[in-house]
């Protein structure tokens, strides 16, 4: 499939501190690529040095096969871009703040009109069209900001943390809206640092940490990274420690522990572990209730990768 | 068009402030010129003449006569009850000229007769007096190369139909040209002020960091954007300058028809570029809103100060003077006053006029450099 973009050896220094370290890859016509680090791994900076809003040491990036430069005006006119701090007007309405970054790219007025309309719609804040920023709260302002960075219809779409601080309703408003406008054809690349939200939309991902990439590919890639298969819990009373000897024994059995009540087992492999678990439990008459399993995070990965939590709030 | 569009959303938004800053300053400027008022009110009536010729009525003297006609009332021989002296004392008549017995002829051979002459000495006089000068002298000059009488005649009227009227009007209106110079050196502070506020405004949406990110990444070329901003920001300043003038043909009146009144108007058109684009530059400069305040009066009030546009540069001290050489508001005022001490404008005497202006537009040009220069370095966002 054609790369929309590709970047080669890109490194940014601020002063003494590299922010981005050689960093290399392409994002595929048509996916959501999730940029996916912790607080200051340099997620902003990439962004800004494919827009050219940033100048960069080293390296190459080609968007739409050209090389992109700050007077790349036709590659620009094909992009969108909803940064992570709201740019918006205070003094405009939420349909003159639109139209406005609408018409920085779209002369036609009933062109533009129509496509406020569809930005509107698409972050779902019809009913505020004639309201101040002023008035707005935290959630729809984001949704503001990104109906301002997408409404002239871009192929190509760079969000940064678009849900940062955004309530509920309007975070999964926000990750709708990003889903649609991949489905309409666009390109997207979003950053975050809530793996979440990467593993519910993105469909490749790039975990980036202290300005280099650590880990890329789909989510299954990524996880068949981490050494475990499979975690599972369960809540049991009082379990004798000559069981806990013979669940270590069971097949693919990697890790057991034991606390309150709660036994933890993490599987190296994981095809039928709970249903084994469970014929076990029943033989030795053991009581049990709450068993589940989860499959490994982004989070452990990460984990496994670097020694440190992805979050650290 | 998008931009200018915004740009008069963001204004409309912004009008109550706006509306009042303006009323304050209006309030100020009417009341700096009125207070400049001399007590002395002329009125711009033609003086009162009375004409005793005791030559013929032809030739030289008839066009004389017929010269004084044009530009006064000439009055005719009171009753005999009143002496000439009471015409005068009763201000019935301001000037009363005595043309001799052969007068023309005299003139004409060189002879140089004298015109006698009595005057009640006030204002209205003083102009008689100069038409008259005015006229004797012309023909003195013209007919020491010019010998013959019609051809002299023609010389004289064509010389003196282009300047008096400019003289007439000038010294009619010494109160009105006082009043038209104090508002104009007033309105260099409301001109300032007005543009600075409101650009550097309007400009800090524009030009906030988020947005300008915005902006940049946008295609639209920076070169059309910077463009557009200008050209926004300018029809603002000319609408601005444009109520300015109105309110002063209000306040002052016809005179501001007058060449000088024209002058007046052509300078504060140019400092008025010279605003916008020190606006621009400033708001280019400038990030923070809050700041505006600030900066309106430092360079507002500090440059109208330094550069008298309330207290007359006269009164300044010297090492004051020295420093506004560097502003713009110095050579504006300046040329508001070297306006008011013009007599008759033409080429020559306009000539330092002409050379502040010149300053004015070099002000502008770099005002426009320095803005290109900062906004071509603010695209890079690396070192913010
Ligand atoms: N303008 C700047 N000047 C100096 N250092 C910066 C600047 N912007 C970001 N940094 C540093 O670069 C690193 C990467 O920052 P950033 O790209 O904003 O990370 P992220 O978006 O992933 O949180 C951080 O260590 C940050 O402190
Ligand atoms: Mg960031």
């Amino acid at each position: 499939m054609e790369n929309t973009i590709e970047v080669k050896n890109l490194t940014k220094k601020y002063k003494n501190l590299t922010a981005i370290n050689d960093l290399s890859f392409s994002v595929k016509k048509g996916e959501i690529l999730g940029l996916l680090g912790p607080n200051g791994s340099g997620k902003s900076t990439t962004i800004n040095c494919l827009l050219s809003l940033l100048s960069y040491d080293q390296g190459s990036i080609k968007i739409f096969n050209e090389e992109m430069t700050p007077d790349s005006y036709e590659i620009k006119r094909k992009i969108g871009v909803v940064f992570q701090e709201v740019a918006i007007f205070e003094e405009l309405t939420v349909k003159d703040n639109i139209d406005y970054f609408c018409g920085l790219y779209i002369k036609d007025k009933n062109t533009r009109k129509k496509y406020i309309e569809d930005a509107i719609k698409l972050v779902g804040l019809e009913k505020f069209k004639k309201f101040y920023p002023k008035q707005l709260s935290g959630g729809l302002l984001r949704r503001l900001n990104i109906a301002c960075g997408i409404a002239h219809k871009p192929k190509l779409i760079f969000l940064d943390e678009p849900t940062v601080a955004v309530d509920p309703q309007s975070r999964n408003n926000i990750l709708d809206g990003i889903q649609k406008l991949r489905n309409q054809g666009a390109t997207i690349i979003y950053t975050t640092h809530y793996m979440e939200e990467v593993e519910l939309i993105c469909d490749r991902i790039i975990i980036l940490d202290k300005g280099k990439i650590i880990a890329s590919g789909t989510l299954d890639e990524l996880k068949s990274l981490a050494t475990i298969e499979e975690k599972v819990s369960v809540e049991v009373q009082d379990l004798e420690e000559k069981y806990l000897e013979e669940i270590k024994k069971l097949k693919y059995v990697d890790l057991v522990t034991y606390q309150n009540n709660n036994l933890q087992i993490t599987y190296k492999k994981g095809q039928n572990n709970i249903s084994h678990l469970i014929d076990f439990f029943n033989k030795n008459k053991i009581a049990y209730n709450k068993i589940f399993s989860e499959r490994p995070t982004l989070n452990d990965v990460f984990l496994e990768l670097t020694g440190r939590e992805l979050r650290n709030e | 068009m998008i931009i200018f569009k915004t740009f008069l959303k963001i204004l409309l938004k912004n009008k109550f402030i706006i509306i009042t800053y303006t009323a304050i300053l209006i309030f100020f400027g009417c009341f700096n010129t009125q207070t400049n008022d001399n007590t002395t009110n002329f009125s711009a009536t033609k003086p009162d003449i009375l004409i005793i010729n005791k030559d013929e009525n032809k030739g030289l003297t008839k066009d004389l006569i017929t010269y004084l006609n044009k530009n006064s009332n000439i009055k005719k021989i009171p009753d005999k009850k009143y002496s000439l002296d009471d015409a005068l004392f009763y201000r019935d008549v301001n000037y009363i000229i005595y043309i001799p017995k052969d007068f023309r002829e005299d003139f004409l051979a060189n002879k140089n007769p004298q015109i006698k002459i009595k005057s009640t000495k006030d204002y209205q006089a003083s102009l008689a007096e100069m038409m008259l000068k005015r006229y004797l002298k012309t023909a003195t000059i013209y007919h020491s190369e010019i010998p013959n009488e019609k051809d002299l005649l023609e010389s004289i009227n064509s010389t003196l139909k282009v300047s008096t009227q400019i003289q007439m009007t000038t010294k009619l209106n010494t109160n009105s040209l006082n009043k038209m110079i104090s508002y104009y050196n007033f309105a260099n502070y409301s001109i300032l002020a007005g543009c600075v506020y409101v650009i550097c405004l309007i400009l800090s949406s524009f030009k906030e960091k988020s947005i300008r990110k915005r902006t940049i990444i946008s295609s639209l070329k920076s070169s059309t954007y910077n463009l557009n901003l200008l050209l926004s920001n300018s029809l603002f300043a000319l609408i601005l300058w444009i109520f300015y003038v109105i309110l002063s043909i209000i306040l002052v009146g016809n005179a501001m028809f007058t060449p000088h009144g024209i002058l007046l108007i052509i300078n504060s058109f140019i400092f008025t570029l010279c605003a916008l684009t020190l606006a621009f530059f400033i708001g280019t400069l400038l990030s923070n809103k809050n700041a505006i305040n600030g900066i309106v009066n430092v360079i507002a009030l500090g440059s109208s100060f330094l550069c008298g546009s309330f207290v007359p540069i006269e009164y300044l001290p010297k090492s004051v003077t020295q420093i506004a050489h560097i502003l713009p508001s110095y050579y504006y005022i300046k040329n508001n006053e070297l306006i008011k001490k013009i007599e008759i404008i033409n080429l020559k005497t306009i000539n330092e006029v002409l050379i502040n202006g010149i300053i004015l537009i070099i002000f502008i040009l770099i005002f426009i450099l320095l803005t290109n220069i900062i906004s071509k370095k603010r695209r890079d966002f690396s070192y913010q």
